[in-house]
């Protein structure tokens, strides 16, 4: 789905890794009934090949597509530092639950509390830039995890809400970097079909998904 | 019991110089001798020190299911450990900075590296050391392990929260949820025809969900197994195994923790010893 943060993993790295592919996008909010015999939990990504092998789950299509396919690794070879993206990857794994309950609320009630969790989410991740001392959450180059986390920073971007990583000067500097990455800038949101998608999305309309086609 | 530190410590107390001699090594694939459990460490406790040089820590917990996923693998694969115990109803404060999120299992080298999270422990084990791959190399056949592993993933707070309730109110609710996830996992056997998740061999995924399934045995709730007939030979393919076997909770003490971890009792982890 055009505009699902999870999906844009999925598509990252198979831009990232030039690897020849086709999309197939569900309407969340209308799903066909066909797409449960692809995945059982009706969710995207989805991964099928020409053999008819089916992978879903975001971080495991992302990581099957490092394996399967030949060119730059993007997970490390080296057992800890593999180990080490993964614990990063559940360091950050408040933010996206945090940041849709911050968007269904904006406007609505008083969020000063997710703000507050999202702060605390976001320091934990500045933490590990800074003992790092390295540009990327995997080292000097980016790699898997920086692309994992990137589509929910994009959505920072999208929506203007940069301020929340004014007090992460570490998490501010990767996103200028990650901003530079050829996979992450052709694949980019337009900040106005977001905004209109979650519009449509927060009230359940079922023309969400196909939002400016 | 016999005498010595058998009073536990309490907050502020220093935690008794550790020798060589009272270090409990549990090394290979032994004949099923398991080593004696130490207590856990508790609030007040001073840290230990460095990991010796030819062996792997693992900060742990007696009973806990997670923890026990990352002992089978040292244990399939004969890899040379030492266990810390965490009093988790009463964690050292030293414990948080192994890992933030202040859970077992955490594994600790003598490089000072540190790696928590139960699932990526046994990937990293797995990788690191030599001997039996339990992961397959295929990339296709390690992501149907890892889809198996999110098919399974509603299991163990179910079973919790099943346990919680027990003979409080009305668990079936709970009840029906958990026929649903096992009914799930029955049809990936009777799918892929195999004995195991992986294939025909017991490989990764089958260690990784065990700890719920021993639960059943040791708790006597093998009925849940009855309409799912791939799963309960499963099992019973299971506790062949010898890691698994030389592992098996002692029914009696499992009940014994239970009862005062679910009362929230500081004593629970350390029961039986």
């Amino acid at each position: 789905m055009r505009f699902c943060p999870f999906a844009k993993r999925t598509l990252l790295v198979l831009k990232a890794k030039g690897i020849g592919h086709e999309v197939i996008n569900i309407n969340l909010k209308n799903k066909p009934e066909w797409f449960f015999k692809k995945n059982p939990f009706g969710l995207v990504p989805v991964l099928e090949n020409s053999q008819g092998q089916v992978i879903y789950e975001s971080a495991i299509t992302c990581e099957y597509l490092d394996e399967a396919y030949p060119g730059k690794k993007l997970l490390p070879d080296d057992p800890y530092e593999k180990a080490c993206q993964k614990m990063v990857f559940e360091l950050f794994s408040k933010v996206p639950p945090l940041l849709l309950s911050f968007l269904r609320r904006q406007n609505k009630e008083d969020c000063s509390g997710v703000k507050e969790e999202l702060h605390k989410e976001f320091s934990k991740l500045e933490e590990v830039l800074t003992n790092k001392k390295t540009t990327f959450f995997g080292g000097s180059s980016l790699s898997m995890i920086d692309y994992l986390i990137w589509p929910w920073f994009e959505w920072l971007i999208t929506l203007e809400l940069n301020e929340y990583v004014d007090h992460t000067p570490n998490l501010k500097l990767w996103m200028e970097a990650m901003m530079k990455d050829p996979a992450v800038s052709s694949l980019f949101i337009d900040p106005k079909a977001f905004r209109g998608f979650l519009d449509l999305y927060l009230q359940n309309n079922l023309e969400a998904c196909d939002y400016g086609l | 019991m016999s005498g010595g530190s058998a009073r536990s410590l309490g907050k502020g107390e220093a935690c008794p110089p550790r020798s060589a001699a009272t270090l409990r090594r549990v090394s290979g694939p032994g004949p099923g001798g398991r080593a004696a459990p130490e207590r856990s460490h508790a609030g007040g406790s001073a840290p230990p020190g460095p990991v010796p040089e030819g062996l792997i820590r693992v900060y742990s917990m007696r009973f806990c299911p997670f923890a026990k996923r990352t002992l089978l693998v040292l244990k399939a694969k004969g890899i040379g450990h030492e266990v810390i115990n965490i009093n988790l109803k009463n964690k050292p404060e030293w414990f948080f900075k192994k890992n933030p999120f202040g859970l077992v299992p955490v594994l600790e080298n003598s490089q000072g590296q540190v790696i928590y999270e139960s699932a990526i422990t046994c990937e990293y084990l797995d990788e690191a050391y030599p001997g039996k791959k339990l992961l397959p190399d295929d990339p296709y056949e390690k992501a149907c392990q890892k889809m198996v592993f999110e098919l399974f993933s509603k299991v163990p707070p179910l079973l919790l929260s099943f346990l919680r309730r027990q003979n409080k109110e009305d668990c079936s609710g709970v009840k029906e949820e958990l026929h649903k996830e096992f009914s799930k996992l029955e049809e990936v056997l009777t799918n892929k025809k195999t004995t195991f998740f992986g294939g025909s061999s017991l490989s990764m995924i089958d260690y990784l969900i065990w700890p719920w399934f021993e639960w059943l045995i040791t708790l006597e709730l093998n009925e849940y197994v009855d309409h799912t007939p791939n799963l309960k030979l499963w099992m019973e393919a299971m506790m062949k195994d010898p890691a698994v076997s030389s592992l098996f909770i002692d029914p009696k003490a499992f009940r014994g923790f239970l009862d005062l971890y679910l009362q929230n009792n500081l004593e629970a982890c350390d029961y039986g010893l």
